[in-house]
């Protein structure tokens, strides 16, 4: 059975891919800053939020590949097709960073030249420490060089597996040819994206740095994309496809959602505790920051992506039933968006402030600031898009959540989406917890 | 775990092991003779346990003084030995926990044995805190315990307070655990011991009879402490890398030291668990039950733990870096080149490079390469616990205080004396307890035996489903599966003579050996035409009620068709009281169709009956 991506689904996304970018070109001219910093954080926070989802898809079915699972593969076609995203998630990175290097935004402290000037007023010794890795040249060319490998191993395991879905053949050559695919591509996603989440988001808190932030950031991405697959097979058995998709798939869904709900709240914990123990200045002004001017969303952080999946999901049922579980799904995805939210606004606000908020553009050359975050003190005030999410910030969300469903249905209406070939099929199918 | 098993898998018990096999030789290291090779091994052991219970009596004699410790390097091989200990206890309860949530089958050829090593190992880790503090007799100062001693309380606020909690906690689920596996075991092994030893064995089994209530109280008691281990994986050398995390000492203080003790934990505790399994199934002949396979599998969770651990390392490195903190700058310059650099060499080569060689698929299942880096791996993260502990001391704020710290004779032999406590434990252990988990075995052997699957199977179809899927449909207890009742509703007979088989008594041992000859009633092996016909086939009659059978001049499956129930019932009479409770209503039946060649008719039949008997 075939996926087919109706008229009706097509336009429905369309119009939400309209309305994201109707509420993107709003934010360009929101705000008083010349800098269009809400623009562009909302931009960068929607590109990363969901290539990191794709890339967490790519992971997960390259660890499944890589440890003889058997009960997902009914469905793998799905998380090909997510996987397949980077191909849009990797460009629009790679835009990002043309567009830092160009000083057509001011997202990155560490992008501006006057900082690693020595003679410059603005010199600034830890970002000019930095400067060997915190620079466009590595920004740009780990985008291209980390996602070309990523979007190789990814297609490549996709096409030896719709060649194995059409031909088969008794001695499994095609899947041993995707294990080999698949293991080789767990040491570069597991480095390559500890390298980007780095030049991605933790360089916008320039002077901040935290060892286990990558893991942190890929633990949220990979509960997004748990909670996202959870969403398309509901949406598909709602449309009458997958039959063979069961409770019991659900079921261990639920639970890889449940599971690293908790990882991802160790990871958060771990890092906020050990932070706040050891009192270090130049560590605490992270979560400083976060926890006097970003309240809400600091705790709702926490409620969102541990307390509610925690407890609704500790039941055995709430994992069968389709409300209770969707329901989390789309809110830990919710959740976790909120999460990048957190991660990526404060420090890029604090950034543009730095940067002058001036209202002519420039890049705030000329506005001779103290560069230590310590006493980099600008006046709190409430500043929506920054503070909470707006209402153009949702609407961006939507944009991009259906140009991301809009791609990957695309690219699963291509192919039947049960590959019958594969030496696992049986298992999946009569899959039980 | 469906019955399905896909093709591409390879078997986890080899030699087309019937249940009653399983039994035999997994029972059989506890009762016969030592071998000379275990006599030497615990010769060796107990004389290095006795080395090391002289120089702990030697510390706390002469005092702390007798360990090369410095005001400037307070820890040295203790809390390096304390850590590498508790690293290596991580992977039971990983192999019983979260492997069995991820259904992992591989795991019960190693559960056992791991999850004795895993108490064995904390065990020893215990010993250090309790004697690094040189006054030993006032070491239940570490309690917080009702306080008449003035204003000298434990400090909640430390991790090292948290850290006793911790490894208690996890002591105790580790060992409920590891014992609750052992109750029915125990009690196979009672079913076979005669005399006093039967008297212990009983003992040791709570009296277990097997009943499906015990059963499902097993199975209810297994899975709730699988879902308390689990965290408890995660928690404990969590707070063991708090101990240092939290402390503002450049090269402790990094956020990603909890996951990466964790990582690196369970890729020392794997080693272990290689370096213990290969010598085992070499000196119990274990070789059909802990498979290359089961090795392949192993070497892969090191080469991804390994990896892990090489992502944090480069990452705790590289941000040392990119801090510009030049304290944290230093400390990481001090390991890789500083007086200790050989250890952080070592650290590298052992842990990061040496389990590369395991991408390759003839390495990861050739033995002595195998044996020979998990040793090398155990030496590695010896070395990252010295590195983090001796090396970042030494190099201190005040570089007036800096020093170099290298061991007396005491240490290093109360640290042979753990690896001699450690394999005293584990080689008696070997010989009272069954050293791979005879039940767990047995609950996969339907979907893993390679009688059933892989290339040597006897069944002519695929994936070894259909007709006794149900026996296999289970929840998360994946040790359990023969056992479960609740699929579904429908009364599972097969289950029920498996579960009443690993129950163990000798009767039941019976009727297990007719299932599976049952099932595999349509494969050619089995079908004879000349001599005596084997009479196991028909479902109701082990090999015991086959002599008893053949004794009374019923040979063939002609001859006991023309046998009257009245006669078969007369022969278990007077063989004893144990048989009476078989009903051979259903024999004759039986045999006249094993007789005629219907076997798909004699399945279908055998599908009805409940060990022979008419429901």
């Amino acid at each position: 059975m075939t996926y087919e991506f109706s008229g009706k689904s097509k336009m429905w996304l369309l119009i939400g891919m309209v309305v994201g970018a109707v509420c993107l070109g709003l934010s360009w001219f929101s705000g008083d800053d010349g800098l269009h910093t809400r623009f562009w954080s909302n931009f960068l926070h929607n590109s990363v939020f969901f290539t990191g989802i794709a890339l967490m898809a790519g992971f997960f079915m390259c660890c499944s590949i890589t440890a003889w699972a058997g009960w997902y593969v009914v469905f793998k076609r799905v998380w090909e097709s997510i996987s397949m995203f980077l191909i849009i998630g990797i460009p629009l990175m790679l835009l990002i960073g043309v567009t830092v290097a160009l000083h057509m935004n001011h997202l990155y402290h560490w992008a501006d030249p006057t900082m690693i000037d020595p003679t410059h007023e603005n010199y600034d010794t830890i970002i000019a420490g930095k400067s060997g890795f915190l620079n466009t040249k590595w920004y740009i060319g780990g985008t291209v060089v980390f996602g070309l490998i990523w979007i190789f191993f990814l297609s490549r395991i996709r096409s030896i597996s719709l060649a194995e879905g059409q031909t088969g053949g008794d001695g499994f050559e095609k899947h041993y040819g995707i294990r080999k695919y698949a293991a080789l591509f767990l040491p570069f996603a597991g480095f390559g994206s500890a390298a980007m989440i780095w030049q991605w988001i933790m360089s916008i808190d320039a002077h901040w740095y935290s060892t286990m932030f990558a893991w942190y950031t890929g633990a949220s991405w990979f509960v997004s994309m748990i909670a996202i697959t959870i969403l398309i097979l509901q949406y598909l058995k709602g449309k009458g496809y997958y039959d063979e998709v069961s409770t019991e798939h659900f079921h261990d869904l639920g639970k890889f959602l449940f599971a690293f709900s908790i990882f991802w709240t160790y990871l958060w914990f771990s890092q906020y505790m050990l932070i706040w123990y050891a009192n270090v200045g130049e560590e605490t002004i992270y979560f400083k920051e976060r926890v006097t001017k970003y309240p809400v969303l600091f705790y709702a952080n926490l409620v969102i992506n541990f307390v509610a999946p925690f407890f609704i999901l500790m039941r055995n049922d709430t994992k069968r039933k389709m409300g209770s579980l969707g329901f989390v799904a789309g809110l830990v995805l919710f959740g976790h968006w909120l999460d990048f939210f957190l991660m990526i606004k404060p420090g890029v606000l604090h950034t543009a402030h730095l940067a002058g908020g001036d209202h002519g553009g420039g890049h705030g050359h000329d506005h001779g600031h103290g560069h230590d975050v310590a006493h980099g003190a600008h006046e709190s005030v409430f500043e929506l898009g920054f503070t909470i999410p707006g209402l153009l910030e949702i609407g961006t969300f939507i944009g991009f959540l259906c140009l991301f469903f809009f791609f990957v249905f695309t690219v699963l209406s291509r192919v039947p989406l049960i590959s019958k070939n594969d030496p696992y099929i049986e298992e999946s199918l009569h899959h039980h917890t | 775990m469906s019955g399905h098993v896909s093709p591409i898998r390879e078997p986890l018990v080899q030699g087309h092991k019937s249940y009653h096999d399983i039994t035999e030789d997994l029972c059989a290291p506890t009762e016969r003779k030592p071998s000379a090779a275990w006599v030497i091994g615990i010769i060796i052991s107990l004389s290095l346990l006795g080395f090391g219970l002289f120089c702990i009596a030697w510390t706390i004699w002469h005092g702390i003084g007798t360990w090369n410790l410095n005001r400037t390097i307070g820890w040295g091989w203790d809390i390096t030995n304390f850590v590498w200990w508790i690293g290596i206890g991580h992977a039971g309860t990983l192999i019983s926990a979260i492997l069995l949530l991820f259904r992992q089958k591989w795991r019960t050829g190693v559960n056992r044995a791991a999850e004795a090593m895993t108490i064995f190992a904390v065990i020893c880790a215990a010993l250090f805190p309790g004697i690094h503090v040189g006054r030993a007799w006032v070491v239940f100062y570490f309690f917080p315990y009702p306080n008449t001693r003035g204003p000298l309380w434990p400090n909640f606020n430390s991790p090292l307070l948290w850290d006793l909690f911790a490894i208690s906690t996890y002591f105790t689920v580790s060992l409920l655990f590891w014992y609750t596996g052992l109750v029915p075991d125990f009690a196979t092994v009672r079913d076979r011991a005669k005399g006093f030893r039967r008297k212990i064995y009983n003992f040791l089994s709570f009296g277990w009879t097997g009943s499906a209530k015990h059963w499902q109280r097993w199975e209810a008691l297994c899975l709730v402490l699988a879902g308390i281990a689990t965290p408890l994986v995660l928690s404990v050398h969590t707070i063991v890398s708090f101990d240092f995390a939290t402390s503002v000492i450049p090269g402790w203080h990094t956020t990603i030291f909890p996951p990466y003790f964790v990582a690196g934990a369970i890729f020392s505790g794997f080693a272990m668990v290689l370096t213990l399994m290969i010598i085992t199934r070499k000196l119990f002949n274990l070789e059909n039950y802990i498979t290359i396979g089961h090795i392949e599998s192993m070497n892969k969770v090191i080469l991804v733990t390994g990896t892990i651990v090489g992502v944090a390392y480069l990452t705790e490195l590289f941000i040392a870096w990119y801090s510009g903190y030049v304290y944290e700058q230093f400390a990481f310059f001090n390991r890789a080149v500083g007086p200790y650099w050989w250890s952080y060499f070592g650290m590298m080569f052992c842990n990061v490079i040496s389990p590369q060689v395991f991408w390759k698929r003839s390495w990861r299942r050739n033995i002595a390469l195998t044996f020979f880096v998990s040793i090398v791996i155990n030496i590695g993260m010896w070395f990252e616990r010295f590195v983090i502990i001796a090396t970042t001391l030494a190099r201190e704020y005040l570089p007036s205080s800096w020093s170099y710290y290298s061991p007396t004779w005491v240490e290093i032999g109360i640290f042979i004396g753990t690896i001699g406590l450690f394999f005293t434990l584990y080689l008696v252990f070997a010989r009272v307890a069954p050293v791979v988990a005879i039940a767990e075995v047995k609950s996969i052997l339907k979907t893993a035996g390679d009688q059933y699957t892989g290339p040597d199977a006897i069944h002519s179809h695929h994936g070894h489903g259909d007709h006794h899927d149900h026996s296999h449909a289970m929840g998360l207890a994946a040790n359990t599966d023969h056992h479960d009742h609740s699929d579904g509703g429908h009364l599972d007979l097969s289950s029920s003579t498996a579960s009443s088989a690993i129950a163990s008594s000798a009767v039941a041992e019976e009727t297990v050996s007719i299932e599976t000859e049952s099932e595999a009633a349509d494969g050619p092996r089995i079908r004879s035409t000349v001599g005596p016909d084997d009479l196991k086939k028909i479902e109701g009659i082990g090999p015991k009620i086959s002599e008893l059978l053949n004794a009374g001049g019923i040979n063939t499956f002609a001859e006991l068709a023309d046998t009257s129930v009245e006669r078969l019932k007369t022969i278990l009479t007077e063989a004893g009281s144990r048989y009476q409770s078989h009903d051979p209503g259903s024999w004759p039946e039986q045999a006249s169709l094993a007789r005629d060649g219907k076997w798909e008719e004699l399945k279908d039949l055998q599908d009805r009956l409940d060990g022979g008997k008419f429901v």
